[in-house]
């Protein structure tokens, strides 16, 4: 079934860092008064981004300054001879008329680019459609491109306090890592502030204590911390528990397991 | 006598009432009242104050059912809801994205200093374009170790199983 929402009410990083947390594989179609974007993605990676439909045709190719016209005949010829499963791109490198970093260079600037403009909507319908794929003769990245930076970049973009509070309701928490963020770092752009911060993060300090040690505000300690949870790095404690080291929090009394299983019976008889 | 609660939360029209309407034995106490906040969008009455049912378990134990107020002016109830309560459902429209977040503000106040066994509920599966349980455990930052369950509020037997999850979790926890 589709996932149906408005990017007002949960915001496109969050549903991009759904998709790749999700290992989702499907089409996200986007719709902002005339404006659509549709972006295709292939286990949490995305593969295309198109802002007009023009996007998704072989002849991006010939826009980007990748291939001539003739090239691209010539392509789409080898690309119908062969079938099953390749795609244009693909057909690009095996005859030779690209290199795979030029191709992956510039469907990535041009997909990059598209995913940033649908950053600024402030609002926008989405449809979430489950293993739709693009057309064979798409301009597919050869690598799926990861979207840990595409979602940084989102939240770069958030300047409204509200949706940063959401999930940062006090500046007293303590951003702590979920694992060593090696892995998670990797193909990951942080601007200079926002190494600031990472690099202060030790699960120790509240976010106060981060905005005073770096110099910079409690919003933009926020807004970074924001983007690092996003794209599921940190998880943010509160102070006592850490002081509390050792201590579980506050424990629900404990019951008899017989008193338990009454309940259980009964309500499974009922 | 023995008494033990439940408590059964979730953001504006989640599903509290009609959850606990489902199951209890008595007809479902509630403080309904005409809206006059911008809920009224969303239904044109919606809890204010609680709900409350009851189950008989034996001659000597009765499970109570307390479902949380719905809007944010009552989140002082909380607290009072919260004391010792035996474990939680959050309820969750599937089918309304725009309450995520408000989910996961209730999930942060219930959990974050208790040790409480909580289940999610995922309401309303029954209709279109509901999110599935696997989707809203991804939206809404659920740890694998958390149960999200499918379920219909207004179906006996999905009630039932819902609560059924949350007690073999307090049966995990529980003293031999």
């Amino acid at each position: 079934m589709a996932l149906v929402g408005n990017i007002r009410d949960f915001s496109l990083s969050d549903f991009l860092s759904l998709v790749d947390r999700g290992y989702k594989t499907g089409a996200l179609h986007l719709t902002y008064h005339d404006q659509t974007a549709r972006l295709y993605f292939e286990k949490g990676k995305l593969l295309l981004a198109a802002r007009r439909p023009e996007d998704e045709k072989p002849e991006l190719l010939v826009r980007l300054g990748v291939l001539n016209v003739d090239q691209l005949a010539q392509a789409c010829r080898v690309l119908a001879a062969r079938g099953n499963g390749v795609t244009l791109s693909q057909v690009v490198i095996d005859v030779g008329m690209a290199s795979p970093e030029r191709l992956q260079s510039a469907l990535m600037g041009h997909t990059e680019q598209s995913v940033y403009g649908l950053f600024a909507w402030p609002e926008g319908d989405f449809v979430f459609e489950h293993n739709q794929r693009p057309a064979p003769d798409a301009p597919l990245a050869l690598t799926p491109i990861s979207i840990d930076h595409l979602i940084m970049e989102g939240v770069r973009r958030i300047d409204e306090w509200e949706r940063i509070r959401d999930r940062i309701p006090s500046t007293d928490l303590v951003p702590r890592f979920l694992a060593p963020p090696g892995e998670k770092l990797k193909g990951m752009r942080l601007s200079p502030d926002e190494w600031k911060v990472f690099a202060r993060i030790n699960g120790r300090d509240t976010l106060a204590e981060i905005a005073q040690k770096t110099g910079l505000s409690d919003f933009d300690v926020c807004r970074a911390v924001y983007g690092f949870l996003t794209a599921g790095m940190l998880e943010l404690v509160k102070r006592q528990r850490v002081l509390a080291a050792g201590m579980p929090p506050v424990e629900q009394p404990r019951l008899k397991k017989s008193l338990v299983n009454r309940i259980i019976n009964r309500i499974r008889s009922m | 006598m023995q008494t033990v609660k439940m408590v059964i939360s979730g953001a504006v029209n989640a599903g509290k009432t009609e959850f606990i309407r489902t199951i209890s034995e008595i007809e479902v106490v509630s403080t309904e009242r005409r809206a006059t906040d911008d809920t009224r969008l969303i239904k044109k009455e919606t809890t204010v104050a609680m709900d409350f049912g009851r189950i008989a378990i034996s001659d000597d134990l009765v499970l109570h059912l307390f479902g949380t107020p719905g809007q944010k002016r009552f989140d002082f109830m909380w607290e009072i809801l919260a004391e010792g309560m035996l474990g939680l459902v959050i309820l969750v429209d599937s089918t309304r994205p725009e309450t995520f977040r408000e989910t996961n503000r209730i999930i942060d106040f219930f959990v974050s200093y208790r040790d409480t066994p909580y289940v999610i509920a995922a309401n309303k599966q029954d209709r279109p374009n509901a999110w599935s349980p696997d989707e809203l455990r991804l939206a809404l930052r659920q740890p694998p170790h958390i149960k999200v369950l499918p379920c219909t509020a207004t179906d006996r037997e999905s009630v039932k199983n819902v609560l059924l999850e949350l007690l073999y979790v307090i049966q995990e926890r529980s003293e031999d």
